[in-house]
């Protein structure tokens, strides 16, 4: 190849910034502060769905959340790009140069390093601390839920359960209600040999995993009216894209109203268990192999494991006395068999969790009542 | 018993030069040269990257409508599947360490091979093993794997004979990782050119260094979780099931803690590229050398502690996930030094526009612009609404084909002329750029205002989703049009290497004036690349001194870099 | 050579030079092995963290198990016995000993002594692998039915196959060591055969507390 005869290298020096450099940052920080004021002062309803009317207590925080990181997002992409931009075009080499002009060799600037280490690691601690506040409310409420819901997911749909020890209603595939203004709690659970899946409302900015073997908990309030589509975000098989819900946010008195129906609905369909069949041989079989790594046989109810001691159950003065001080009946073990329990003492998971027959339900009852 | 004489020899181990293999075999095929495995790892990567890279579009085809109809649910999932698994681990990562890493480290550090270039044959070849391994699937009516690339058990092991494929595929590409990490991590510490301090290495090689540390150790841990899931799914090792004490999220622990640093494998290479592409092209040393090679180290150890922050909302416990929030936001510092310092690097140079410089410009904006949302989806509450949802879609798209795939091709332009000799054609060089920036923005930027809005991904059909948000049809379509840019940009990209193969200019020892070592000798390089092992006497990177290496083979070696003007493409913005 | 050479004169480089010309072996061999070692090192490192990720899956698995050993069928799942582990323990170590003796009597050029104990290490290697065998067939549980025989059988197991790889490279080595292949200032294979070996030591210390002693 032609050598050119090599040169010196020839430094081309910069006045200051260089030019322009202070109208152009100028312009970026006015485009900066617009964008501030429009994400702190527009409705967002573009960009996150009704965020100018929250759906959830949540959702308020988050939003909040969001729009700080935004403000300071945006801030921190258009000055980079720009400055990328213009000093590029500003420090372009011009045409009629030498061939060897060279850029100012600056290696260094300690105290230019030294903010744009420190400012940003400020900006962080501060978006920590936010972080962490809002993160406390969500996680751990305050107020105690006034109702609790159970979600199980399963391939390809969601069962939503209003648990009770007296009367639980039992929704497959229906539609879940939460009323307004009340503070819920949500556990979420994934069917018997399912797959993971994700509770999701968009509108309530909040999504938990459905995990197999756990139970996972959502707290909020709803508060607004409306209808809102529930949607899996966790992939969960073939037919993942069409597992959708609705969740219907009623009025207190409707809430009510539907919760009644439905448990008119729900003891008028569901048949009753015989459990006149039960064997307790093959139910205690059943429960070593289901029962026995979270419930003893060996004690009573402070025998705990997991979930209480199971001894005597019928008849024992330490077991809380579950249908009007009364100790449990066959039928209420049934109950509690079928529907599951969420309550101080803990969760159990409910008979589709447990996989559990009709005959099963009845071997076991059959076997706790026989432990004297 | 006998004890040998020490054959005494003259010169160092260093200066024992093998001769050239003859034959095709030994030459192209099963060749020991590091530079031949580059290629080697190129083109199987770019081959890889267009079949991915179709699967991606058999998708957007059928997001085109809100109910599509191209393919069927259990189709789209397989395609979102090996799409996300070939991409990963079949293309960025032979692309970025492999053929990047392979080609330019050993000349930038002075030698005159990596350490182990058996061990590095069958690095590359272990890949198209995978490939076919993986791809072999689809001869099975169950077909492709269709759990995600992230393969989360139990979906995974209900898929069956996929999981099975896709693991063993993985595996064999794991092992294939961690004994490139070793190889160049021995070359890295051993192999330097005499002179040739940590602190006087090219800023690729230190990224490479880098990474080097992450394939070596996080690889093994992902190698590890794929045999616990191949163990689950061949044997019903109860690992992963809740039913007789395993747990669902422990594979995600494990995934996660390969996975995480896996990102950084893609992202520090780049991070080495951009730093030597903007020097050279900004005629300007490096702005915070040291800070940058440090960060790198940083950004590599801190990647290994922030795993979990992909799992917030999978049912880990609350207090586990503030530690890891925390983590993940002092990452964001070293990089942002990063950012910081090739701003700096850019102010006050003199600016050539190559395509090479074009890209690496780029990549400072798409980067960051990428690197923010990741904040966003760092922090718990926000993460509880965006994680599973087109907005994370986004986010490491941005990063990904943004970042890595930004840079990669920042650096192939850039390295192109000292694989082959030849140049590349600039005015295409512009084009596939500007087509492939136009794409990118076009299909990822829509992407987070809809995962916002609520669309989940991994969705075959957006039907419900639609009726909530009615402009999704509309952004949908926009995506899957600008999509087909970058396909367009990537054809360019390989049409261009073949008219450059067959008449492209001579490239010249130095076509664009660099100071790293690699360019101080002939184009393509020699076989053993240093006929004299150099010595270093300084820093790379300065523009205004004599090049700071003694020894060089080439007896016409300038004392100044060539002028750059050969190559600047006459329609350029400072073409003369 | 004491004088302190900054990095890129003259001086330092004569100094590396002058180095590099006195080193008392082969300096082509000296190169070599130490490239070798170092990746023989990151290569063990490596393994451990194949083992360790094992290791976190049985940490995690069983501190959020409620009870341990788990219960299958009813039946709480005994524990190992830690007598015969023991004794197979020290079968183990007793083998990292005499591999010891071995790559020490390769030092001192006695190479009868070497074969002595390598054979020793093989048999002492393959000893050990019996009486994993035998705890195998014996074992209390199977690999299907609880995360406990999960992770039993996935750690010993990778770790059996490694003592198995073990045997088999002692073996290449002692074959390549009676051909010649080594000699007594070159014998970089025998240090990697002995480093590998403390490695699976090193790993079965570890195991044996976590199954048998905790």
């Amino acid at each position: 190849m032609a050598q050119a005869t090599p040169s010196t290298p020839q430094i081309v020096p910069v006045k200051g910034m260089g030019p322009g450099f202070i109208p152009v940052t100028i312009v970026m920080t006015i485009i900066n502060v617009a964008v501030a004021l429009a994400v702190c002062y527009l409705p967002l309803d573009f960009l996150l769905p009704s965020e100018s009317n929250p759906a959830s207590d949540s959702a308020v925080s988050i939003d909040w959340l969001f729009k700080f990181m935004t403000v300071f997002g945006v801030a921190i992409t258009v000055y980079v790009s720009g400055y990328v931009a213009y000093f590029a075009w500003v420090f372009r080499r011009r045409p009629d140069e030498d061939i060897n002009t060279v850029g100012v060799p600056i290696h260094d600037a300690p105290k230019l390093e030294f903010w744009w280490t420190v400012l940003p690691t400020i900006l962080l601690i501060i978006l920590m601390a936010l972080t962490i506040v809002a993160w406390k409310q969500i996680q751990f409420p305050t107020t105690a839920a006034a109702l609790t819901t159970e979600v199980v997911a399963h391939q390809f749909y969601f069962e939503f359960r209003y648990p009770g020890m007296q009367g639980a209603v039992y929704s497959p595939k229906g539609e879940m209600h939460l009323p307004e203004g009340k503070p819920v709690k949500i556990l979420v659970s994934s069917g018997e040999g399912d797959v993971i899946h994700q509770f999701w409302v968009p509108e309530f900015r909040l999504k938990i995993a459905a995990v197999p073997g756990m139970v996972t908990q959502l707290n909020l309030t709803p508060t607004r009216l409306g209808r809102y589509d529930i949607t899996c975000s966790e992939y969960c098989g073939k037919n993942h894209s069409i597992m959708q819900a609705k969740l219907v946010v009623d009025t207190p008195a409707d809430f009510d109203k539907w919760l009644a129906q439905a448990r008119v609905t729900a003891a008028a369909s569901g048949p009753a268990i015989s459990l006149s069949g039960g064997v307790a041989d093959t139910g205690k079989a059943l429960f070593a192999q289901k029962c026995s790594a979270c419930h003893s046989v060996a004690g009573g109810f402070d025998t705990k494991i997991v979930g209480p001691g199971l001894l005597h159950i019928t008849d024992d003065p330490a077991h809380p006395k579950l249908v009007d001080g009364k100790a449990p009946t066959p039928e209420d073990i049934e109950e509690i068999l079928v529907k599951g329990y969420v309550g101080p003492i803990g969760a159990m998971p409910n008979r589709q969790a447990n996989g559990l027959s009709d005959a099963d339900i009845a071997n076991l009852v059959a076997y706790l009542v026989s432990l004297k | 018993m006998d004890v040998a004489a020490h054959p005494v020899e003259e010169h160092a181990a260093h200066d024992h030069i093998h001769p050239a293999p003859e034959g095709f075999i030994a030459k192209y095929v099963f060749s020991l040269d590091h530079k031949v495995i580059a290629m080697q790892y190129f083109v199987l990567g770019l081959l890889l990257m267009l079949i991915a890279g179709s699967f991606a579009e058999l998708m957007r085809v059928q997001l085109w409508n809100p109910a599509g109809t191209f393919v069927q649910y259990q189709t789209f999932n397989q395609l979102f599947t090996m799409h996300g698994t070939v991409m990963v681990w079949l293309v960025l990562i032979p692309l970025v360490t492999g053929s990047l890493g392979n080609m330019v480290m050993p000349l930038q550090i002075g030698a005159r091979d990596v350490a182990f270039p058996w061990l590095n044959m069958l690095s590359f070849w272990l890949i198209p093993v995978a490939a076919l391994t993986l791809f072999a699937s689809l001869l099975f009516p169950t077909g492709a794997p269709a759990a995600g690339w992230t393969e989360y058990p139990p979906i995974s092991i209900q898929e069956g004979t996929g999981t099975v494929f896709y693991t063993l595929a993985i595996i064999i590409v794991g092992i294939s990782s961690t004994l490139t990490g070793l190889n160049f991590l021995v070359t890295i510490f051993k192999m330097r050119a005499p002179g040739m301090t940590w602190t006087r290495m090219p800023l690729f090689t230190w990224a490479t260094f880098a990474t080097a540390l992450i394939n070596l150790f996080a690889t093994v841990a992902l190698s590890a979780a794929l045999l616990a899931l191949f163990l689950a799914t061949a044997f019903n090792v109860p690992f992963f099931d809740p039913a007789r004490g395993g747990s669902p999220v422990l594979y995600q622990h494990m995934f996660w803690f390969y996975s995480h640093p896996a990102v950084y494998i893609f992202i520090l290479p780049a991070f080495g590229v951009i730093s030597d592409v903007l020097p050279t092209f900004a005629r300007k040393t490096i702005f915070g050398y040291k800070m940058i090679a440090f960060s790198s180290l940083a950004i590599a150890i801190l990647g290994f502690t922030v795993w979990a922050h992909h799992m917030f909302p999978s049912g880990i416990a609350p207090w586990l996930q503030i530690p890891f929030m925390i983590l993940t936001y002092i990452i964001g510092i070293p990089t942002g030094i990063k950012i910081f310092s090739w701003m700096a690097t850019v102010w006050g140079g003199r600016i050539h526009f190559s395509t090479s410089m074009m890209y690496a410009l780029a990549f400072i904006g798409t980067f960051s612009f990428g690197g923010i949302t990741g904040v966003y989806l760092a922090c718990v509450p926000v993460d509880l609404h965006e994680h599973g949802s087109y907005f994370v879609v986004a986010h490491f798209h941005y990063v990904v084909a943004g970042g890595a795939v930004t840079a990669f091709f920042a650096g192939f332009y850039y390295w192109f002329p000292k694989a082959t000799g030849r140049l590349l054609s600039e005015k295409m060089g512009h084009l596939s750029f500007w087509l492939f920036m136009i794409g990118l923005t076009g299909t990822f930027m829509p992407m987070h205002w809809l995962g916002l809005e609520g669309m989940p991904r991994r969705y075959a059909s957006y039907e419900v989703f639609a009726k909530a948000f009615p402009d999704a049809v509309f952004w949908n379509r926009v995506e899957t049009a600008s999509s087909f840019l970058m396909v367009l940009s990537v054809l360019f990209v390989a049409i261009n290497i073949v008219v450059s193969l067959r008449s492209g200019r001579r490239a010249g020892n130095n076509p664009w004036g660099a100071r790293t070592l690699e360019w101080m000798i002939s184009s393509p390089a020699p076989y053993y690349n240093f006929k004299k092992i150099p010595i270093v006497l300084d820093k790379p990177y300065d523009f205004t001194q004599p090049l700071p290496y003694r020894n060089l083979d080439d007896p016409n070696q300038d004392p100044y870099p060539k002028p750059i003007e050969a190559v600047i493409p006459r329609r350029a913005p400072v073409a003369t | 050579m004491a004088v302190a050479a900054t990095p890129g004169t003259a001086a330092y480089l004569d100094r590396i030079a002058v180095e590099e010309r006195f080193r008392d072996v082969d300096p082509v061999y000296a190169e070599t092995r130490d490239i070798r070692m170092f990746g023989f090192v990151l290569f063990l490192l490596a393994d451990c963290i194949l083992f360790s990720s094992f290791v976190f899956a049985y940490l995690y698995l069983r501190t959020s198990a409620p009870v341990w050993p788990p219960i299958v069928d009813g039946h709480q799942i005994e524990r190992l016995d830690v007598a015969f582990g023991a004794m197979n323990s020290i079968v183990l170590f007793g083998s990292g000993v005499t591999m010891h003796f071995a790559l020490e009597s390769w030092k001192h050029l006695n190479k009868l002594a070497f074969n002595m104990w390598l054979v020793l290490t093989i048999l002492l290697g393959a000893g050990f692998l019996g009486g994993q065998a035998h705890e195998y067939l014996s074992a209390p549980m199977n690999y299907t039915s609880s995360v406990f025989g999960a992770s039993f059988f996935t750690l010993t197991g990778l770790h059996g196959f490694h003592v198995f790889c073990g045997v088999v490279f002692l073996t290449v080595l002692g074959i390549q060591a009676n051909r010649g292949v080594y000699t007594g200032s070159k014998y970089f294979g025998l240090i990697a055969g002995t480093l590998y070996w403390h490695f699976v030591d090193v790993i079965w210390v570890a195991l044996f507390f976590l199954f048998y002693l905790w």
